[in-house]
């Protein structure tokens, strides 16, 4: 029975893959040349979506990058010795990691000024990346619970043969327990990077030029019901299409580490 | 009268620091405020019980083995998975809802709300993400218990209600409690089509009074406290449900 499902579920992916990919853009396609004057006003907004679309992955990887030095450190932190260093930490990741990422997007956006004033020169300090700030928040909050658990499955002999072989704590943490972590922390953390890419539209409601905001622009510029439908089909096609792969790869590489 | 002393109180103490949260004696803006909360909250109590009914539902269909029953609720629910919710929820209610109104002809015929729409987007988003932990916990059911309950005359659904369900609820727990978690954030989305959340209101009240720091302050702190309760809630019905001896 659980052979038969198995199969079943790989079929059923087989063919979602087969919608979402061939027959979507198909259907689109058709649409789009059945009437024509709907092919025309899409192909002259797509380059404008595309750029938001870019906009999108610009914040997301940023984000990603800031969020997984912080997280790191964070994760660390919260283990450490000190109670002076582990309390803010923990609470740093426990109020930011419930928060919503709107909410949190909201705060940078309003708090934060919107130019620097660095050694009398004026540095702007434009919304997306304060929006950028807004999401790697929760995603550093994430990522130091995903350290902090990655560092506990390591099994302790290793810290005391670490010892043993005259390390220092840290010199230990940095080369033999940081090193094994990255694989067993990549799954959650590819998950963390569908969800903050995901994100990225809510960049949208405080007015970042991203692919959601393009959308919406171009509905209200062309202000026809089927190009309104088609617009948003094709926004949430460019989000399954960039989030379906990582979805799939995770669970792939979960598999693989459960069996290893 | 107590109550608003205390307020004032707050008020007096929070200057003092350089918070200001003045508007909470005033009037009108306290009762957004206060209103904000409060629909966040029925929010929450309303879309998790919708959120587990159709996470049960879609969770059967996943499993009944019947291809034109779970091949739909696989695409919804890898769609449901890999898209924005805010996406989502633009699409229905510019694209869904309009359509609705043009079926019952013009808007002010169309009796759903955004807040009809909330709810609708949110909660199937979640159920989706409740249907795919259902479902593995229903998969890692023993199939030598499952054939025990057939050999003493079960039927496929009396087996799903009685065996699977109650064992799979209780492996999918953790889970369940992690979508929960990720509900409660998700109600913000709201604020897109101006249903007045908590996120909504606080937007009317800084605009007025220019105090984004004191209500963030506010807002953090009002989510970290629903979400602990929520975790909570979730490690005690783990407790109470857990079978002595079973693992789960």
């Amino acid at each position: 029975m659980t052979v038969a499902t198995s199969q079943n579920r790989n079929m059923a992916g087989a063919s979602l893959r087969f919608a979402a990919f061939v027959l979507l853009p198909l259907a689109i396609l058709t649409w789009a040349l059945a009437d024509l004057s709907l092919g025309r006003e899409l192909l002259q907004w797509l380059p404008y979506l595309a750029s938001g679309f870019a906009m999108n992955i610009l914040i997301a990887l940023t984000a990603m990058v800031l969020g997984s030095l912080l997280g790191v450190v964070l994760g660390i932190l919260k283990m450490a010795p000190y109670r002076l260093l582990r309390y803010p930490a923990s609470l740093y990741v426990q109020v930011f990691r419930n928060a919503p990422h709107l909410v949190l997007i909201f705060a940078t956006t309003y708090i934060f000024p919107f130019e620097i004033v660095m050694f009398g020169n004026y540095l702007e300090f434009p919304d997306w990346v304060k929006a950028t700030v807004g999401l790697a928040i929760p995603a550093s909050a994430y990522i130091a619970e995903i350290t902090r658990g990655a560092i506990l499955s390591i099994p302790t002999a290793q810290w005391e043969a670490a010892q043993g072989l005259g390390f220092s704590r840290f010199q230990a943490l940095r080369w033999i327990i940081l090193p094994q972590c990255l694989r067993r922390s990549l799954p959650p953390w590819m998950n963390v990077l569908a969800s903050i890419t995901m994100g990225t539209s809510l960049a949208s409601l405080v007015g970042v030029h991203e692919l959601l905001h393009a959308a919406t622009d171009a509905s209200t510029a062309v202000r026809r019901l089927d190009f309104t439908v088609i617009a948003y089909v094709v926004v949430m096609a460019a989000f399954f299409a960039l989030c379906y792969p990582i979805g799939r790869l995770t669970r792939r590489l979960e598999r693989r580490f459960k069996q290893a | 009268m107590q109550d608003t002393n205390l307020i004032d109180l707050f008020v007096r103490l929070t200057d003092r620091i350089g918070l200001n949260y003045q508007f909470l004696s005033g009037g009108y803006e306290a009762q957004i405020w206060r209103d904000g909360f409060i629909t966040t909250l029925y929010l929450v109590a309303l879309l998790i019980p919708v959120s587990l009914v159709f996470g049960l539902l879609f969770a059967a269909c996943l499993t009944s083995g019947k291809a034109w029953l779970s091949a739909p609720v696989r695409a919804f629910v890898e769609v449901t998975r890999n898209t924005p919710t805010l996406v989502q929820l633009m699409f229905s209610f510019l694209v869904l809802n309009t359509a609705v109104s043009n079926l019952v002809g013009g808007a002010q015929n169309n009796p759903l709300s955004p807040f009809f729409w909330v709810v609708a987007v949110v909660g199937l988003h979640v159920a989706a993400l409740h249907a795919e932990a259902i479902r593995a916990g229903i998969e890692a059911v023993p199939s030598a218990t499952v054939e025990a309950a057939r050999g003493i005359g079960f039927s496929r659904f009396q087996i799903l209600v009685y065996v699977e369900v109650p064992l799979a609820l209780r492996a999918s727990l953790p889970a369940l409690v992690n979508n929960l978690i990720n509900l409660v954030k998700l109600t913000t989305v709201g604020n897109a089509i101006a249903v007045s959340e908590i996120t909504y209101a606080s937007i009317m009240v800084w605009t007025q009074r220019d105090n984004v720091v004191e209500l963030m302050i506010v807002i953090l702190a009002f989510f970290s406290l629903i979400n602990m309760a929520v975790a909570r809630i979730g490690l005690w019905v783990e407790r109470r449900l857990a079978i002595p001896g079973y693992g789960i």
